[in-house]
């Protein structure tokens, strides 16, 4: 780095501190800062998120942040998900044509040797960090109701491990382990069902019960008398938090995984698929 | 005395130059993979401010896919096209190594 880029960074880091000083010190005129205090609708979030005393307005889950995700805004995250499914469909859509299958097979012998892949420090350390990964990303994903974390943050942080796997070793060292493109979609599916069936869940038993229900509902509401029961065999499940979240797991993870597989086919074979569909 | 209320706000404020520092860096940078880490540096020093500042759902969520995913994304592009910027064709069959 020359002299002319590291003054050009100082000054950088000097602009920035100043301001932020001028702007603590109210030198730039009278900002609005945050109140210190908890806000009005805050403190409605926390007080009704776990109060059993409550039971037509409480979330029942004591994570206010997953509470307010999947059932005060429960919409809102639908369509977050479905934006990024939308994505996915956009990359399955892209690569359509390519068998997985037929390259695992036909690099069966090839990839075998030690010279595929990175280094055995690497590989050991891959094979001792896959599962610690993905029991890691089970307990934020399945806690989601009750400690900070959720679907996305756990199906993210498990695509991590299969990601790790690509990586170190190769795509064939999972496609030969059945980590290929249809079970990743077949799992997919299955939490988006999962999250589909949770948010009519409730409007099927009003339906079959002739009572007022809502889409998208959790606990029973005034004029909604039927909701998901918040505790199973004694342990509080906040009724649709528990479902969403491991549905949104599954789909995230293997959302990601198929993805990532997509990524890593080799470039050649992909430009030889593409050019051999604009000949035909 | 300082409080520890002080402490951490300093501890933030380092934190925010470092993320500051690494994003200069990873602007600046010609080799797209060193450019990568600096980024993978700035969501760390990111992450420590979002525990810091009470949102560990958020920091949750920036872990993996800030510092695993994509960065993963980008080297896989990186990958498949090449490694230094600016530089077209000049590093033919390199970008793959």
């Amino acid at each position: 780095m020359n002299v002319k880029k590291a003054l050009i960074l100082v000054s950088l880091i000097i602009l920035v501190l100043t301001l932020s000083a001028a702007f603590t010190s109210s030198a730039l005129g009278h900002y609005p800062l945050p109140l210190s205090g908890v806000r009005w609708l805050a403190s409605w979030y926390l007080y009704t998120t776990l109060n059993p005393q409550y039971p037509k307005f409480t979330a029942m889950s004591p994570e206010a942040v997953t509470a307010i995700v999947w059932d005060y805004r429960g919409l809102d995250t639908l369509f977050e998900t479905a934006v990024f499914f939308l994505a996915i469909v956009g990359a399955l859509a892209l690569m359509r044509g390519i068998s997985l299958k037929s390259l695992a097979e036909s690099n069966e012998t090839t990839t075998e040797g030690a010279g595929s892949g990175l280094s055995l420090i690497s590989k050991t350390a891959a094979k001792l960090l896959t599962p610690l990964i993905i029991a890691v990303s089970a307990s934020i994903a399945l806690h989601g109701h009750l400690t900070p974390g959720g679907g996305f943050q756990g199906g993210s942080a498990a695509a991590v491990a299969p990601l790790l796997l690509l990586v170190i070793f190769s795509v064939y060292f999972l496609l030969r382990r059945g980590i290929s493109e249809k079970p990743m979609l077949t799992l997919r599916t299955a939490g988006l069902l999962g999250i589909y069936l949770t948010a009519l869940a409730v409007v099927f038993t009003g339906l079959v019960t002739g009572v007022n229900a809502y889409v998208f509902q959790n606990q029973p509401k005034f004029d909604a008398p039927v909701g998901i029961p918040a505790y199973l065999f004694n342990t509080l499940v906040s009724g649709s938090l528990f479902l969403f979240n491991l549905s949104e797991y599954l789909a995230v993870a293997g959302g990601f995984t198929l993805v990532f597989i997509l990524l890593s086919i080799p470039e050649e074979l992909v430009m030889s698929l593409i050019r051999g569909e604009e000949h035909e | 005395m300082i409080g520890l209320n002080t402490l951490t706000y300093l501890f933030m404020a380092l934190t925010s130059v470092i993320s500051l520092i690494a994003t200069y860096l990873a602007v600046l940078e010609k080799d797209l993979i060193r450019a990568v880490v600096y980024s993978a540096l700035q969501s760390t020093a990111y992450t420590i401010l979002f525990y810091l500042l009470m949102a560990p759902d958020i920091a949750l969520v920036y872990v993996p896919v800030a510092v695993g995913l994509y960065p993963a994304v980008i080297l896989f592009l990186v990958k498949k096209t090449e490694r230094i910027d600016g530089e077209l064709g000049s590093v033919e069959g390199d970008g793959g190594k």
